[in-house]
């Protein structure tokens, strides 16, 4: 046996010839600098159908929830396809930002930040559906526990509560851990902006931020405790959304499965839609050398982990429907492969489980013009998987008498395509105003925060190829 | 308004009660001109609009009690307690035969109709017709005016006319009406062919009972009405005949009621006639049957005489047939149909559907004769106010004479011959060769357009008035409200014709009652208004013999038998809207008909295998649009959509009619397709060498029932007689899935004998003592499937109609629905059916999942909604497996509470004792609860607060009420005693969906069919 063992060096997560200098330049640029046409035709466009989704939902208020497609068996339908679509797209942001930074994923820098603002955006989105589907929206707040002349309290025992309180609580932590991140960013615009209007809005938001050892100390320490805040979180929320789901008698949903299955899918499709937005980011704004090839690639081997066990998790429905013997989990998986809603099946299948397998090719892997198709055909097919659960489930249920067909109406839709609206409105924001990678972190993983002066190619020490550290000092004093 | 409604003895608002100018001219506001002009669409907005403006006016009768003395029926207050309703015998007339009622009376307003117990075709249940008989009354599209020439008229100068008019008694007149029964009618009838020499009169119905009564004619030599006694057969055979659909027989509801009595066991022991059903649609009856033949109804008379021939080997009085051979005379049913027949002598009923030829009739009539279930099963009466000639001819030669120029006055009382008269008649044209038409009716429809006169008719619920059951029983109809637009009933109106003067309906009535009772008429008036009934009445039974005619006649029929090739039309009355009298009715409209489970509409139904051949394709889940056809019959075509009817015999087409009306009223117009064009007096009911080709164009049809199969589930048990007796358990869970119950064995290793039963000891812990627990049964061997529990169910808890839109998205409200499902051959399929309310769990996963507790148990074992407290999730109804939730997706009941012209009024009118429901919540079957409460409080008070049980039978359900099969069973499930525990300790009983482990309050008996072995 060969005992010639060789080093192999990690690919540089900064691509190209950076300095630290240069890094704060490209990101913090787009910040500081006027506000470019496209961005506001982007925006007119956003606000388009952000507009479109207030009309929409005026108009459910006014006329009721009969404006959507929903019948007796189907009691659920886009709006709550929808909310679990959103919520599982919000999953990505807070696993790359808290479960990558716990297993020490250096890569995470170049994304972090943008798939964090996508997971408060994603979940803002969803949390509309709860709220607009119910029947009565005006007394929407009585499923919060709050002490009231009824002496009424909510129900604990019902999913829809832990809801509640689940997707709040991701809600609020994920937004916390986003702003504790863009904390020393915030103060590097307001150091380098020239207008004084910019300078006191990013100097409010830096909270007085002077780089010093004890903030950063401060800072680590609180990062680290929210990031193992938001661990459980990540995987608590989609497991309580699929209790919705799993916790009810209806064949199709009631099914122990559904935790893993529906975290899975949620990573699957948050990993999708971060991929989707950042090959088109990086493009526009000149990232390249950020958000690399070689991190699409890590993002696509994640995307096709839990795209296999999603797909797992489809065979494991069909093994169990057979295996259990219950004759109504068989009927609806039966119904799922041939009965009315079979066309959604199948989109699915195609979207979720033949899509992924295409990722065992590198080359495909490292094609960005694929891998944007593909994470397009994840997101749709994600979304039919949360139509067969909830609109197939429902509508040919226990007994044959009772099934009827669902289909959507222009409210549904125009609401969906609305909340992208509220979505883009939001991220275009984001993009214009913030800085959409974490600097200070992008920074630590570069060659240069390593001061040992090691060369790993001539294995020599060379005092010269690095930046002192003191360059961090010039950034901030 | 009567001097006597200015001093009403209820108030609704002190602006009533003070009467100044304002509130009067409020009061006159009521009935806006414009109020009828509300010109819509089919559209969901359109029908609450309806059902809005038909509640408007049913307030209107706080002010408007009844003038003459009525009596109260036997659950009298000391008075009249607001808030306690007070109950009135009457009776409803339907084509010449009354149904004994009690209605519901609040405060001067008649909110719900019940069957009277003490009436013999009614025994305390009611038909659909009965049940929505209320809403009709509340139509605001009923006319409201008297009209000369189509301009607003009175009914002073209507008498006035009449005084002048008919002065000269020696004018032609024809009087066409509709059957009616009532003594008073006929006497003022006799009294009118008296008066006027000239004088014809006619009794027009599209679909009456003259073939039957020609029938008897011809095998007896007598007009008689035919009454079969469905509880004493052992063997019943049916030709097409309807008789449990109230729209195929006036006295469904009791053959009903001794239909299903002849086939109730409770025991293995037990016995239960055999029901044969021979016919072409799959009617409401034939899915009873325990053995069904389709055979087109233009072959019938081939089968009827075939087996008349076969039995003519056996009996005597048939020898008209022997010998006679033709296509089924080698059929397998002949030989076995008369062996069992022979069997069952005297034990036997054969019936044809009315709508047949009356020589089918008559050899029906002789067959029963020859078997000696004359005077047993069948018998005869002799009907004194029946015509004796032959109506259908009789109009025909009317219409002839109009045609002439000889009729100078047509009287039309209440019928609607320009909608419904047989196409070649031209009855409209006809009608303009009169000097005078007068029609008198409750609509301003096709006929009153083209009379002079119109006179709007009181509704019967308005009037007084009599007349006799479908068996002879005398009652008298008293009034529960003033006429709402002042309308005239047919007694006034028959009266104001003859003697030039509006009488009261009260004089009149007691005019002719008088005859009755030789003594003390006071005292029997007023026993006969308080029970309903006029005691032993009843049309004596005339014995039979075959006339010495028949043998000849017979020889006629046997050589005109049908030789009928090609496609046949069949042409029947609407299940729902009859022959179009009901069509503006919300609640009938939108009650899924029995067997296609289809609203709003009529269709054409056909065999899977014609409507292959048509190129029809069957609608389904996710497809409402079907295909219409066009439908040709000697040149005239109409248009309607297709629809595969399981069991329908092939090359034939059955439609119905009753629905394309213009112009009467907002339900009824544009819903539906006319189809009485197809109609002619040749053809009245059947048509045979029809085209029928396909359009090309799609229509949606409004179906509540997209899927027609259990898929292998056993959700509604099922059993042969035979079956049972071998397996007496087999409707448990085990026997039918031929595996252990989920659970079982685990709760026994637990020490727990009855896990899962509703009797489990772990519960009485739950539920205090003092309290009952309701649990309901459903016997699914009595229910026929006729869908009058879920209509009564609408009226007692201001179910809202949502229109056929609504209905088409799959969200129509009713609180118990009827599914039917179609199992084994898809040509000649079983029928079953299973009327489906909430099951009151006692886990039940709605209350689990409900984020705000809005859905809970009551101490008494129920599952309540707190409608205040529903925020709609809709969580509820998706993980019900039952799904028996209902979401109001809209403002369904806001626009009728705000809408029409006077709210309070509107709000007056609901059940006061049910709730109204808001957009957004949720709601579903209470089992009742405002009943339960009323009779917990009751007892409560009787015992002094010892107890809040009530007696068994204290309560009853509007459904458990109104079933004529006494297929629900109600009570408190810790009385042993009581009826209800008694049918679950049933070895029939089982729970639906047992193995959810939901423990259902409601359960059912599994049903069984005897069908003759040697058919299987």
């Amino acid at each position: 046996m060969s005992t010639d063992y060789q080093y192999v060096p990690e690919p540089k997560l900064v691509k190209g010839d950076h300095t630290f200098g240069s890094i704060t330049d490209i990101i913090a640029k787009t910040p500081l600098s006027p506000t470019p046409k496209l961005w506001y035709l982007a925006f007119g466009v956003a606000n388009v159908l952000l507009i479109t989704l207030l009309g929409a939902i005026g108009y459910l208020v006014w006329d009721g929830t009969g404006i959507w497609g929903l019948n007796n068996p189907a009691g659920w339908g886009w709006a709550i396809i929808n909310f679990v679509w959103w919520v599982g797209i919000g999953h990505a942001g807070t696993l790359i930002s808290a479960i990558l930074f716990l297993f020490r994923q250096g890569w995470r820098t170049a994304i972090n930040r943008f798939a964090e603002a996508m997971t408060i955006f994603a979940v803002m989105c969803a949390g509309i559906f709860p709220a607009i589907h119910v029947g009565r929206i005006w007394v929407i707040y009585w499923v919060f526990p709050i002490p009231n002349q009824m002496a009424a309290w909510p129900n604990f025992s019902s999913p829809l509560l832990w809801d509640v309180f689940a997707v709040s609580t991701y809600f609020t932590v994920s937004l916390l851990f986003w702003y504790v991140g863009l904390i020393p960013d915030l103060a590097t615009l307001r150091d380098k902006a020239k207008s004084k209007v910019a300078k006191i809005a990013y100097g409010i938001g830096a909270l007085g931020w002077t780089g010093s050892f004890k903030n950063w100390w401060h800072y680590e320490k609180a990062y680290m405790i929210l990031a193992g805040l938001a661990t459980p979180l990540v995987l608590s929320v989609h497991t309580i959304v699929s209790f919705d789901f799993a916790v009810s008698v209806i064949p199709g949903w009631h099914s122990t499965i559904f935790p893993p299955y529906f975290v899975a899918g949620a990573i699957y499709s948050g990993f999708a839609m971060v991929l989707t937005l950042m090959l088109i980011a990086r493009k526009i704004y000149g990232l390249e050398d950020i958000m690399n090839i070689d991190i699409m690639e890590k993002m696509n081997l994640v995307m096709m982990v839990t795209g296999n066990l999603v797909a797992f998790a489809y065979l494991m429905e069909g093994f169990v429907a057979w295996y259990s013997g219950y004759i109504y989990e068989q009927g609806i998986f039966w119904l799922y492969v041939v009965g009315p809603y079979a066309w959604g099946f199948w989109i699915l299948m195609f979207c979720n489980v033949v899509t992924p397998q295409f990722l065992w090719f590198k080359k495909i892997r490292r094609n960005v013009a694929l891998t944007f198709v593909i994470s397009i055909i994840v997101n749709i097919g994600m979304w039919f998987e949360r139509f067969m659960i909830s609109v197939a489930s429902l509508a040919t249920d226990f007994m044959p008498a009772n099934w009827d067909y669902y289909s959507p109406t222009l409210w549904d839709i125009l609401t969906y395509v609305g909340t992208f609206g509220l979505f883009f409105t939001f991220f275009l924001l984001f993009l214009r105003f913030l800085p959409m990678v974490a600097i200070a972190e992008v920074k630590g993983v570069m060659p240069q925060a390593d001061p040992h002066n090691y060369d790993e190619e001539t294995k020599e020490f060379d005092v010269s190829k690095t930046e002192p550290v003191v360059v961090q000092q010039e950034q901030t004093v | 308004m009567s001097e006597d409604v200015k001093n009403p003895n209820y108030w609704k608002s002190l602006g009533e009660l003070a009467r100044n100018d304002e509130y009067e001219k409020f009061v006159e506001r009521e009935f806006p001109e414009n109020a009828t002009e509300l010109n819509d669409e089919v559209s969901r907005r359109s029908f609450l609009r309806v059902m809005g403006a038909s509640i408007a006016l049913a307030g209107f009768a706080a002010c408007r009690r009844p003038v003459q003395k009525i009596m109260p029926y036997s659950k009298m207050p000391e008075d009249v307690v607001p808030g306690k309703p007070l109950y009135y015998a009457s009776a409803m007339p339907f084509q010449g035969a009354l149904d004994g009622i009690v209605v519901e009376n609040n405060e001067g307003r008649p909110s719900k109709i019940e069957g009277n117990e003490l009436h013999p075709s009614s025994n305390g249940n009611t038909s659909i017709f009965g049940q929505a008989a209320i809403l009709n009354m509340f139509d605001p599209d009923r006319s409201r005016k008297v009209r000369k020439d189509g301009e607003q008229s009175s009914v002073s100068a209507f008498a006035k006319f009449c005084s002048e008019h008919f002065a000269d008694t020696s004018q032609n007149i024809a009087f066409i009406s509709e059957a009616n029964s009532s003594p008073t009618y006929n006497r003022l009838k006799e009294q009118a062919l008296d008066k006027f020499s000239n004088a014809q009169w006619v009794t027009y119905e599209a679909f009456g009972e003259d073939n039957a009564l020609e029938g008897t004619n011809i095998a007896f030599g007598q007009r008689l009405r035919t009454v079969n006694h469905y509880d004493k057969a052992e063997t019943i055979v049916s030709f097409d005949h309807d008789f449990l659909n109230p729209a195929g027989d006036n006295n469904s509801v009791q053959n009903t009621k001794q239909f299903t009595d002849g086939r109730d066991v409770t025991s293995p022991e037990d016995e239960m006639s055999r029901f044969y059903a021979i016919e072409s649609t799959f009617s409401l009856t034939g899915s009873n049957a325990d053995n069904r033949l389709r055979v087109k109804s233009g072959e019938i008379d081939l089968f009827i005489y075939a087996l008349a021939a076969e039995l003519a080997k056996s009996v005597n009085g048939l020898s008209a047939f022997s010998g006679y051979t033709n296509k089924f005379s080698d059929h397998e049913w002949i030989p076995v149909l008369a062996e069992e027949l022979l069997e069952n002598q005297g034990e036997s009923i054969l019936t044809v559907g009315r709508d047949h030829k009356p020589a089918l009739h008559a050899a029906v009539a002789a067959m029963n004769v020859a078997l000696n279930n004359a005077e047993e099963t069948v018998t005869y009466h002799d009907v004194p106010h029946i015509d004796n000639h032959n109506n259908n001819e009789a109009f025909a030669e009317v219409v002839e004479s109009l045609e002439n120029g000889n009729i100078d006055t047509v009287v039309l009382v209440g019928t609607n011959p320009a909608f419904t008269a047989p196409a070649d008649l031209n009855f409209s044209d006809a009608l303009s060769n009169a000097g005078q038409v007068i029609h008198l009716s409750e609509y301003y429809n096709e006929t009153s357009k083209l009379a002079n006169w119109h006179i709007n008719r009181a509704h019967f619920l308005e009037a007084w008035g009599d007349g006799y059951s479908y068996s002879g029983t005398r009652s008298i109809i008293q009034p529960q409200i003033e006429p709402l637009y002042s309308g005239v009933s047919e007694i006034e109106f028959l009266s104001t014709v003859l003697n030039g003067e509006k009488p009261k309906g009260y004089d009149l009535v007691q005019h002719t009652w008088k005859d009755f009772y030789s003594s003390d008429f006071k005292a029997q008036w007023r026993k006969a208004l308080h029970d309903g009934i006029a005691d032993d009445t009843g049309f004596p039974t005339k014995s039979v013999d075959i006339s010495r005619t028949f043998n000849n006649r017979v020889s006629d029929f046997l050589g005109n038998a049908s030789t009928a090739e090609g496609m046949e039309l069949v042409i029947r009355t609407d299940s729902t809207v009859f022959d179009g009298r009901f069509a503006n009715n919300g609640w009938l409209q939108e009650l899924p008909k029995p067997m296609t489970k289809i609203t709003w509409d009529n269709v054409a139904l056909m065999s899977k295998k014609t409507a292959d051949e048509l190129g029809v394709e069957e609608a389904g889940l996710g497809k409402a649009e079907v295909e219409m056809i066009a439908i040709t019959v000697d040149g005239t075509t109409v248009e309607m959509p297709a629809w595969v009817q399981p069991g329908h015999a092939d090359d034939s087409i059955t439609i119905t009619v009753g629905y394309g009306r213009e112009g009467v009223g907002r339900v009824a117009n544009k819903s539906g397709f006319d189809t009485y064009p197809l109609r002619t007096t040749d053809n009245m009911h059947f048509a045979s060498d029809v085209s029928v080709e396909k359009t090309g164009q799609m229509y949606e049809v409004a179906c509540t029932q997209d899927h027609n199969t259990m898929e292998g589930r056993s959700l509604l048990r099922h059993a042969t007689l035979q079956e049972y007796r071998e397996d007496p358990h087999f409707s448990s869970y085990e026997s039918s899935y031929d595996a252990e119950m989920p659970g079982v064995a685990f709760a026994e290793e637990h020490g727990e004998d009855d896990p899962l039963s509703i009797f489990n000891p772990i519960d009485e812990q739950e539920y205090p003592d003092d309290q009952p627990q309701w649990g309901m049964s459903i016997d699914l061997n009595a229910c026929t499937g006729c869908g009058v529990c879920t209509i009564a169910c609408t009226a007692e808890n201001n179910i809202p109609v949502v229109g056929k839109r609504e209905v088409n998205r799959g969200r129509e409200m009713h609180w118990i629905r009827n599914d039917r499902y179609f199992d084994g051959d898809v040509n000649n399929p079983k029928a079953l059916h299973q009327p489906v309310p909430c099951m009151h769990c006692e886990m039940a996963p709605c209350e689990q999942v409900c984020p705000v507790a809005a859905t809970t148990h009551s101490e008494d074992g129920m599952n309540q909604m707190a409608y205040n407290r529903c925020i709609g999730t809709r969580y509820c109804a998706n993980n019900c497996p039952y799904k028996v939730r209902r979401f109001n997706f809209f403002n369904y009941t806001k626009e009728f509470l705000t809408g029409g012209d006077d709210p309070e009024i509107i709000q007056m009118a609901m059940n006061p004792e049910v709730t109204i429901r808001f957009r957004g919540v949720m709601e579903k079957c209470t089992y009742c609860v405002q009943r339960v409460n009323r009779a917990k409080i009751n007892r409560d008070i009787e015992t002094d607060g010892a107890t809040q049980k009530p007696e068994d039978g204290a309560v009853e359900t509007a459904c458990q009420q109104a079933c004529p099969a006494d297929a629900i069973y109600f009570g408190d499930l810790t009385d042993p005693e009581s009826e209800v525990v008694k049918t679950k300790k049933n070895n029939r009983n089982y729970l639906l969906l047992e193995e959810l482990n939901t423990r259902p309050r409601t359960s059912y008996l599994s049903e069984l069919s005897n069908p003759n072995p040697k058919l299987a």
